[in-house]
């Protein structure tokens, strides 16, 4: 990993296996493998992506659906490990691929907010430090000792957004997550993430709304069917991606 | 030593094993009233058909047998309890394991611990029973935490070890099953040893489930620390199923997000 680096990828590709050739049971398993017909058809999530980050970039992921954005964020943030090459990340990763993650529908706000604290690899000492930050960010107010159950899905994200950044990462990693909760709350993330700008946290971003990557991004990643098509200056690159969504000869 | 670092990061998740078992536990016991009652019954009421049925229909000659057998429905409950448990937590929190990175051995531990919990629950009834058919009560008794301790660490063991196997594979909980209510026969927890025919006493005998149960009922039936070559043989065990496991899961368990 070169030393300015905080996100490394190393030729990361990554396939799943379809439902199609999977074998569901250890009995047929058994048979295929004594057969020798084990035959797998792949997938190819990701192929060949390599690129670096160093601290303070601002990463916008673009492509179209299935393209292999979301795959790329697992990656990153550990949850998925390539098939080949490698990803490396430095210092502490704040994954948000879906807000609230871990909630028990039957708990509390506030034991909620142990819950997916810990889940997220806080300790109860640290989540006791934040408690009052977490609650008061969320601006749930008393509906903090309401079970969740009753909350809507703008509260709900409210909680979980106050909860996964309260603490500064080194790394941020964003899918499509900011699209929920009122103008108010919308605008306390945005300030909470220029905060984050500030302390020079590596934000990575997956988002359709392009305007959302050119105002907040100094870089653009396209990716298509798995590979990188470009990357660059979000001033380059979206005015491409575009263009490609145009039907052809217009 | 290829697991230390994962051995730290579940030092590092210690709390989120624990808030685990609290949420095991109240989906077990808040709902409903009857979940505590139902662990401490359904032992008991276990223990009287086996009374009925091997003091009048066969017969043993086991004194005291209804402590003889309680104390072994309670370890068999909760060794196969939680090794089915275990299999089952993985697929019961996918949706996690799909967003979050974190080392997945908690699910099983924390689901182990729970199980431990329910078993020392289930104690009570057992101390009612060794109280009503006056049962001396030894200071061997004493022992029993370490007993459940040695039981853990082998049921943990097993538990690793097939619940990535659960997640690969549909079927291999159910062959699991299978396989326990075999295991369950071929383990003395109803009848004696000394029923065992000498030809095939070596099968029960060399059943390592049977091993760990005998240092968990000893304390309670016999009134005595069981003899260290049987206690050093139990921890054997224990240890080689806790490290097979481990490796086990270890080498599986990148693969479990792809699979869940």
């Amino acid at each position: 990993m070169s030393a300015d680096a905080v996100v490394q990828l190393f030729d990361v590709s990554l396939c799943y296996r379809l439902a199609k050739q999977r074998i569901p049971s250890l009995k047929e398993y058994a048979l295929h493998w004594v057969r020798g017909a084990l035959v797998y058809e792949q997938l190819w999530a990701l192929k060949n992506v390599s690129f670096s980050l160093a601290a303070g970039d601002r990463l916008g992921v673009v492509g179209s659906n299935g393209a292999g954005k979301s795959t790329l964020l697992k990656v990153i943030s550990g949850v998925l490990k390539p098939v080949q090459g490698r990803a490396e990340v430095r210092g502490r990763v704040a994954p948000i691929l879906e807000l609230g993650i871990g909630f028990d529908y039957e708990l509390t706000g506030d034991e909620n907010i142990y819950l997916n604290a810990l889940f997220l690899g806080h300790s109860r000492k640290e989540v006791d430090a934040r408690y009052q930050e977490i609650v008061e960010f969320s601006g749930l107010g008393d509906f903090i000792r309401a079970p969740v159950r009753n909350y809507s899905s703008g509260m709900l994200a409210r909680l979980g957004f106050s909860i996964v950044t309260a603490w500064v990462p080194d790394v941020l990693i964003l899918d499509e997550v900011l699209a929920v909760g009122d103008v108010h709350f919308v605008k306390k993330c945005e300030e909470r993430l220029a905060e984050f700008r500030r302390a020079g946290t590596t934000l990575i971003l997956v988002s359709h709304a392009l305007e959302s990557i050119q105002r907040n991004c100094n870089r653009c990643l396209w990716l298509e069917a798995g590979q990188v098509r470009a990357d660059g200056p979000p001033a380059e690159v979206l005015p491409r991606y575009i263009g490609s969504a145009a039907p052809v000869g217009a | 030593m290829p697991s230390f670092p994962a051995l730290t990061s579940l030092i590092r998740h210690r709390d989120l094993i624990w808030a685990l078992v609290v949420r095991d536990l109240r989906v077990r016991y808040k709902r409903s009233t009857l979940g505590l009652v139902w662990t401490m019954l359904q032992p008991l009421l276990t223990m009287s058909v086996m009374v009925v049925v091997f003091s009048t229909v066969f017969r043993f000659d086991v004194p005291n047998y209804p402590v003889y057998c309680l104390a072994g429905i309670l370890f068999w409950n909760f060794f196969s309890q939680s090794i089915v448990a275990s299999m089952v937590s993985l697929r019961a929190n996918a949706g996690i394991l799909h967003k979050v990175p974190l080392p997945k051995e908690v699910f099983p531990i924390a689901t182990v611990v729970s199980g431990v919990v329910n078993l020392v629950l289930a104690l009570v009834p057992l101390g009612l029973i060794l109280l009503a058919t006056g049962h001396p009560l030894h200071p061997s008794l004493l022992f029993l935490p370490v007993a459940i301790l040695i039981a853990a660490l082998f049921t943990l063991g097993m538990g690793l070890l097939l619940s990535p196997l659960a997640v690969f594979f549909t079927d291999v909980i159910e062959m699991v099953g299978v396989t326990l209510s075999l295991l369950m026969y071929l383990t003395p927890i109803f009848y004696p040893m000394a029923i065992v025919p000498d030809r095939f006493r070596f099968v029960v005998r060399f059943n390592p489930v049977r091993s760990i149960l005998e240092v968990f009922r000893d304390p309670i039936y016999f009134g005595k620390i069981p003899p260290l070559t049987h206690l050093a043989v139990a921890v054997g065990f224990a240890l080689v199923a806790l490290a097979l496991g481990a490796w086990a899961f270890r080498r599986n368990s990148d693969k479990i997000p792809y699979y869940v």
